[in-house]
């Protein structure tokens, strides 16, 4: 396209400003949310990884660095922390019916979570992956804006950290009927729970698509493991990495 | 709607001061979830404003981590030189704690009913 041409003028705009970004995340979201309610919510076609695999292919088609993608996008990101916030009204809904579980759900969180971090460092180093990968796996299981903050503190790759972090939460979303089923678990609360030690945010993004009771229980991990994981993950990273 | 934002960028604000203030560990938005959690549990009730802006947030938890995962492009030359490292440590490692955390649940005393 020779330079000059009114469209080719509109198109230097349009790339300059938030607005495609914006519109690309939230079609390709839609997309994704579509895809996903007629496969009949299957855990498979997830939302967040149909609509990542449309951004990525659609930036690296139109040659859009990713910094400047996210010059956009980052008034989505930003939410992240409010909608962290917001995730107080879920527990709190299921507040009254946390009687006489506290002690089972810490032990679960801090079990789940201590496997979480041993298993992945221990597999990534068995592999052959350097210390930089083996770092940023440390936080991977908290949501992605915490696990950001904890990988400054312990000198690991901010960005690194969340690339981890978003993918287990979609391979957590995707495997955890299975692995649910496989333990027969029964109880709402008790699948919600694990999903949020494991896979916070999409995780439980994918339990609320489900049942509203495992949503709430799934927030309620999300919530502890972000405090857990920010308050413990620094103390232990020097003895494990 | 409005007010309902205007509330739940308070209790992050407030949690971002109390973070940096102290210089906490722990991030401002999840000190903003403990204060809207007590201030919760002390009212008693969710009033409509919070609750709209809260289950249009959560319902849509999705769409906020998208931006940060497209990062993955940027980081692909690295990743695909440990690609099978990565991968296998991150499905074994998610796949481990679901089922370490809901074993725990379960065989906790009291919790094979699950009531």
């Amino acid at each position: 396209m020779t330079p000059g041409l009114p469209i080719a003028e509109i198109w230097v705009y349009l790339a300059g400003s938030p607005l495609f970004a914006l519109l690309l995340t939230l079609a390709a979201y839609e997309a994704g949310v579509t895809i996903y309610e007629r496969a009949n919510r299957h855990p498979f076609a997830n939302p967040v990884a149909i609509a990542v695999l449309i951004v990525a292919a659609g930036i690296t088609l139109i040659d859009m660095p990713y910094a400047k993608y996210f010059e956009g996008a980052q008034f989505i990101h930003f939410l992240l922390g409010t909608a962290t916030v917001a995730l107080a009204v879920p527990i709190y809904q299921c507040w009254g019916a946390l009687r006489g579980k506290v002690l089972p759900l810490v032990a679960s969180l801090l079990g789940g979570g201590a496997v979480s971090i041993v298993s992945a460092v221990g597999i990534a180093r068995l592999l052959g992956a350097d210390s930089t990968i083996q770092k940023a796996m440390m936080a991977k299981s908290v949501t992605a804006p915490i696990a950001m903050g904890v990988a400054e503190r312990i000198s690991a790759s901010p960005t690194l950290t969340a690339v981890f972090a978003v993918t287990t939460g979609i391979v957590g979303a995707i495997v955890a009927r299975y692995v649910l089923d496989a333990l027969k678990m029964q109880a709402w609360w008790q699948r919600g729970f694990p999903i949020g030690v494991a896979a916070h945010g999409i995780g439980t993004s994918r339990a609320l698509s489900i049942n509203a009771e495992a949503g709430a229980f799934s927030g309620l991990a999300m919530g502890m493991h972000g405090v857990a994981g920010a308050v413990l993950i620094p103390l232990i990273a020097d003895l494990v990495v | 709607m409005i007010r309902g934002l205007i509330i739940l960028l308070g209790f992050q604000g407030a949690g971002e001061i109390i973070s940096r203030l102290f210089s906490l560990p722990v991030p401002g938005p999840v000190i903003g979830l403990v204060l809207l959690l007590v201030f919760l549990i002390r009212r008693g009730k969710i009033d409509a404003p919070i609750d709209t802006v809260a289950s249009a947030l959560t319902k849509h938890l999705g769409l906020l981590f998208v931006p940060a995962a497209v990062g993955v492009v940027m980081f692909w030359p690295q990743l695909r030189t440990h690609f099978w490292a990565i991968s296998i440590a991150l499905i074994v490692s998610v796949t481990a704690t679901i089922a370490v955390s809901a074993a725990i649940l379960r065989f906790w005393p009291g919790g094979k009913t699950g009531s």
